[in-house]
């Protein structure tokens, strides 16, 4: 007894690591997405997200301030301040700087305390936490400060800016609306396809009719019809009967885009349901309508919640079908994935918004997810044999 | 009681104000621009309650600002005028003109494009007035009215995209601060470059960040360093032949140009990183290279555009600066310029769509965006007022474009989509890492161009 | 009216037309056209019978042919002509496809086409029945599901930024933001990677994504099959003295393999579908091309229609053998 219990523990040791293994390697990739939706554009470009995280050295260019900040010293013009100091503005991540340099040529050229010789600019003196002195015989001239190039060690840096970009104030208003319309799309577009496919996939599975198998085949060739071919004729006919761009054509294509999955799905889980509770129910008089309506559906629902949770990712992050069918040259029925777009420069590369977007969206998909996962119950089938 | 409504009346009054204000970002009448040119279009032109669509390729800034300069024609004709942005602008304008559910106005980034919806008929002429006044009132007029003029689909040439807003290719930029510390001089002949990019290399550092990543569209950035090379040691002549497959692509001209973009940027003493690793660059990244500290390269030859991805908070003309990627001196050519520039056509024909390109004929068109930071907007229109431009930096890159003694438009844009925005961009890549020699990258080019015709 | 409010009311429109079109298609049926009763009861019963799988059937079939089967029709026409100048077209036969046939880029796309369709279904099978029947029974496995589902949430965007942030390359001297160069330069590797630019294996680095993307799909449908398990079979082989490997391979496996090989028959034709991922990360260049994006390629870059549609044909060819074999399948279910 002690021995079973002992493998079995053993086992279960196993199965717990191994999923941390697997979860682990899975949900990596998106950490690094993660974080950077909290970093600037220009950290995300120089550094790896993973560095963000703790102290780093890092080789920076400062300024001092500019000539306009210079006090006369006796027969010296002083500039003093702090390099890591914005604008004026108290030093904010200040750094601990481990070597420091004035010129291109070479970035570590003096280490902290010690004094440049700029010959006609004047002389520098960095310290290790960026207070430094300007001194020179004749006045400052120009608009900037010197260049400073610094080897410091910076404390980890994150921002909420991006968040505030795409949820704040300049763009809630037409979030809010994307959202609504998002909804618009998504819900009609989850639900009928179910239903519509839930009655196909029963007389497929349980009918019996000639040509059936045809039919089947035909379902899983249309699986593989490629979106892109489908658009202009699609497009083409909504304009012709007059649906023109809206939510009916969004609906209609989402409907049938999804329909071949749908059924496949569908069927395959119904085709394997016990025989028996049918026969028997057959038996006692029940129609297929109501053998479909009391005992297949009920019985369907972890095949059904799993491919609603599809179909809805699947037009949730849709913008193709949303950008053909539904927003017109007016742009009043927008999409959320079509505002986050939005935000994107024309020529792309904003990685920081896509990154804080990702996760933006991604929560009512994972909401639908917890939600739908009740019903892929255990034993609701096994139950119901006995 | 009377008064508290009267206070109320007030207070809407200023409301009312307050939105106008918002609505129009410089009030007509004020600052230095062409106002004259758009009461004269104003009271020229009503359009009240008319809808126009306009639907283009850009987004963010970009959009932001045309949408700015939209609000004037608003204004002027009444119009309910409306732009969307799409990033798959490419795809859907050919979807919804051939399903019939087309915007009134498309801008085009490129000419190719436009060029194939004008021959399947999805574009209305502008009309001769429209080309004649471009010739006359555009720098080097005529061949931008080239770049907009197109087979129809009975095979006859028309004008039918209308160039506004463009783009400098010929450009390097770098700090100028690197330069004082190395005591660099900004190059002012081809010679002088090379012999700049050597005494870099000398001096342990590396003159050049290239990058010719771009997703989708990877491999433009060396299209463009070859029609630059193209146009600094061939004459204008052999460029449009080239463009237009007069001239093959395999010819010993052109190979000679890709040889001698191999020559810049094939060297890992030339190029940042390694150079056979140039195609998997983002160019978005590539011009940070310049920021680094220590730097990683010196020089960064890129179109106008490029400041929108330099760090935030750069000062273009103080923290960067560009110079004109220079022309050979032993050749002779002049001072040849690369650029580029977005087209709007109708492909929906309405009496608000013609209204519109009339618009963009007023100097004030032109003027308003020039005023704006967002989309790197430059002009070759000569009757604009040039101390509008944002910045300094803006005015001379007007400045190029308003003085170039040679303009060409990008090649890759003038080819057919297949070859333009194909083969070429693979091409170029394959070369790039040298996989191929140019010989053999230029005769398949060459037989993918043939097997459009 | 709020948009929220109208979509409401379309969406109990649209749910109620549909189970309206079912309930009382149903009722006509068997109470007015073939009612059960009277003296040809047996005879109307049969007939409701015959007519009933096609009222089921109606609306999936009509929504099919007209979003799909039409397509078809139509891509089949585009795909045997030729655009004219000037508008129209003309018949060209069999010409696209010879061009078509003539192009190294074709033959590469088949290759690869050839790989990811072993490579990727194969995986992302096997990783989702694992994760499938590894959460099954402990407590946070819900969540661990969740976390292994969430890349298929994730838009193709973001998607896209994450595995920049694996693969992306800089050079040697500066810092990398692609933690494989920077785990592969930490543990001693000279020189960066570029991953995606090496011929033949970068193709392998693309289905990495597929199969990280896919495996969610395979686990939820899986873990949907394994709990439908009747559990008397395996209490049964539990008393039987069988091991969890025994009972993992020998019993549960057999019963739900009819769902594994729905789920790999679809993650196979997800592949056939992929586009994005290839479109994104290398369009294709460095011999990483795939018939989809071949032709978005022809499509919308070259807006050469006819090839485009001749390479959507052959796509829609290779799924021919796993038609066979389901029309094999449904044939011996009828049985």
């Amino acid at each position: 007894m002690d021995n079973i219990a002992g493998t079995k523990s053993g086992l279960m040791w196993t199965v717990h690591i191994s999923v941390v293994v697997l979860v682990a390697l899975w949900l990596f990739p998106t950490l690094g997405l993660l974080v950077s939706s909290f970093r600037t554009a220009d950290q995300i470009a120089s550094s790896g997200w993973w560095a963000s995280m703790f102290p780093t050295e890092q080789s920076i260019q400062l300024r001092t301030a500019p000539p306009d900040a210079q006090v006369q010293e006796g027969a010296l013009w002083v500039i003093e301040g702090n390099v890591f100091a914005v604008e004026g503005a108290e030093p904010t991540n200040a750094g601990e700087i481990s070597a420091w340099g004035v010129s291109a040529r070479d970035i570590s050229a003096y280490q902290p305390g010690e004094t440049a010789d700029m010959e006609e600019d004047g002389r520098l003196t960095v310290e290790a936490d960026g207070a430094y002195r300007l001194e020179n015989d004749v006045e400052f001239e120009g608009r900037r400060g010197e260049r400073v190039f610094v080897t410091a060690t910076t404390p980890p840096e994150f921002t909420l800016d991006n968040y505030r970009n795409i949820l704040g104030p300049d763009n809630r208003e037409g979030m809010a609306r994307a959202f609504f319309n998002t909804l618009t799309v998504t819900i009609p577009a989850t639900v009928i396809p179910i239903l519509i496919a839930a009655f196909a996939a029963y007389a497929l599975a349980w009918m019996d009719f000639p040509g059936r198998a045809l039919l089947i085949a035909a379902v899983v060739a249309l699986l593989v019809v490629p979106l892109q071919l489908a658009l202009i004729p699609l497009l083409k006919l909504h304009n012709d009967i007059g649906i023109g761009k809206g939510y009916l054509g969004t609906w209609l294509a989402h409907t049938g885009f999804g329909m071949p999955l749908a059924i496949y799905l569908l069927r395959n889980y119904m085709v394997g349901l016990p025989r028996d509770i049918i026969e028997n129910a057959k038996v006692d008089g029940a129609t297929d309508f109501q053998i479909f309506v009391r005992i297949i559906l009920p019985l369907s629902f972890p095949a059904l919640a799993s491919f609603a949770i599809f179909q809805f990712l699947w037009t949730w992050n849709d913008l193709l079908v949303a950008l053909v069918f539904l927003i017109d040259a007016t742009g009043d029925t927008t999409v959320m994935t079509r505002q986050i777009v939005e935000l994107l420069g024309t020529r792309g590369g904003n990685w920081e918004i896509l990154a804080t977007a990702a996760f933006v969206s991604i929560a009512v998909p994972l909401i639908v997810f917890f939600a739908m996962q009740k019903y892929l119950v255990r034993g609701l089938l096994a139950g119901s044999v006995k | 009681m009377n008064r508290h409504l009267m206070a109320g009346v007030a207070g809407l009054a200023l409301c009312a104000g307050a939105v106008q204000a918002q609505d129009l970002m410089v009030p007509v009448g004020e600052g230095g621009f062409n106002w004259d040119s758009y009461s004269a279009f104003a009271d020229g032109h009503d359009f009240a309650g008319e809808q126009l669509t306009i639907f283009g390729p850009w987004l963010g800034p970009d959009a932001e600002a045309l949408e700015n300069v939209l609000a004037y024609f608003r204004e002027a004709t009444g119009a309910d005028a409306r732009y969307t942005g799409s990033d798959s602008f490419e795809q859907q304008i050919m979807v919804d003109a051939e399903a019939g559910s087309a915007p009134n106005i498309a801008v085009f980034p490129q000419p190719g494009l436009a060029a194939d919806m004008a021959s399947r008929g999805f574009l209305t002429p502008l009309g001769a007035g429209a080309a004649d006044w471009m010739s006359e009132n555009y720098a080097a007029g005529p061949s931008w009215v080239a770049l907009g003029t197109y087979a129809g689909a009975d095979g006859s040439e028309s004008f039918y995209a209308f160039p506004y807003k463009a783009d400098v290719k010929s450009l390097v930029w770098y700090i100028p601060e690197n330069f004082e510390d190395f005591d660099y001089e900004v190059p002012e002949t081809m010679e002088d470059f090379r012999a700049l990019m050597d005494q870099i290399v000398d001096d342990g550092e590396t003159p050049l960040c290239v990058g010719l990543g771009s997703g989708g569209a990877t491999g433009w950035p060396a299209t463009d360093w070859v029609e630059d090379l193209m146009l600094r040691i061939h004459p204008p002549e052999v460029y449009d032949a080239w463009v237009t497959n007069e001239m093959p692509f395999n010819d010993p001209q052109v190979i000679e140009v890709l040889e001698l973009y191999a020559e810049f940027t094939g060297n890992d003493d030339y190029v940042a990183g390694n150079a056979a690793d140039t195609a998997a660059v983002d160019f978005r990244d590539s011009p940070k290279g310049l920021f680094d500290s220590p730097a990683q390269c010196m020089m960064h030859r890129q179109a106008s555009f490029i400041p929108a991805f330099f760090p935030e908070g750069t000062v273009v003309g103080e923290d960067v600066d560009f110079f004109y990627f220079p022309a050979f001196e032993e050749k002779d050519l002049g001072s040849p310029v690369l650029g580029a520039g977005t087209l709007f056509a109708i492909t929906n024909d309405s009496s608000a769509a013609h209204g519109f390109i009339e618009f963009l004929q007023t100097p004030i068109a032109h003027e308003l965006w020039m005023s704006q930071e967002g989309g790197g907007f430059l002009t070759p229109l000569t009757s604009v007022n040039t101390d509008v431009y944002v910045s300094d930096v803006r005015k001379a890159l007007g400045d190029i474009l308003l003085n170039a003694t040679t303009f060409r438009f990008d090649g890759s844009d003038l080819m057919p989509g297949g070859v333009g925005a194909g083969t070429f961009w693979t091409g170029m890549v394959d070369y790039s890492s040298g996989a191929k020699d140019a010989a053999t990258i230029a005769t398949e080019i060459q037989s993918s161009w043939d097997s459009l015709k | 009216m709020h948009p929220a409010l109208q979509g409401l009311i379309t969406i109990v429109l649209g749910v109620a037309g549909c189970v309206g079109y079912f309930y009382f298609s149903n009722q006509f049926l068997d109470k007015v056209l073939y009612p059960a009763r009277g003296e040809n009861a047996g005879r109307n019963i049969n007939r409701a019978n015959q007519i009933r799988p096609w009222l089921f059937l109606f609306p999936a079939i009509f929504v099919l042919g007209l979003y799909l089967a039409y397509p078809v029709v139509e891509t089949l026409r585009l795909s045997l002509t030729d655009r004219v100048p000037g508008g129209g077209y003309e018949w060209v036969g069999f010409q696209n496809y010879a061009q078509m046939a003539s192009e190294p880029k074709f033959w590469e796309a088949m290759r690869n086409n050839m790989l990811w369709l072993i490579v990727v279904p194969a995986f992302s099978t096997a990783f989702g029945l694992l994760a499938a029947q590894l959460t099954d029974r402990i407590v946070w496995g819900n969540i661990a599901k969740s976390l292994i589902f969430m890349p298929m949430a994730i838009s193709f965007v973001g998607a896209a930024v994450i595995w920049k942030l694996v693969y992306d390359v800089r050079p040697i001297d500066q810092d990398q933001i692609g933690i494989l160069n920077a785990i592969l330069l930490g543990l001693g590797r000279e020189e960066p990677v570029t991953f995606l630019t090496i011929p033949f294996w970068n193709n392998f680095f693309l289905m990495i994504v597929l199969i990280w993307i896919q495996t969610g799909f395979a686990m939820v449908i899986l873990s949907a099959a394994l709990r439908g398990i009747p559990e008397d079979t395996i209490e049964a082989a539990l008393i039987d003295g069988a091991g969890p490997m025994q009972i993992f391979f020998k019993i549960k496996v057999p019963q739900i393999m009819g769902t594994i090989v729905v789920v790999w028959t679809t993650i196979t034709i997800v592949v056939l579908k992929v586009f994005d991922i290839v479109f994104a990360m290398t369009n294709g260049q460095w011999e990483t091309q795939v018939l989809a994006n071949y032709m978005y390629d022809k499509l919308f870059r070259a807006s050469d229609w006819g090839v485009g549609s001749a390479a959507a044909m052959i796509i829609m060819l290779l799924v021919t053998p796993i038609l066979v074999w389901n029309v094999y399948n449904a044939r011996k279910e009828m049985r």
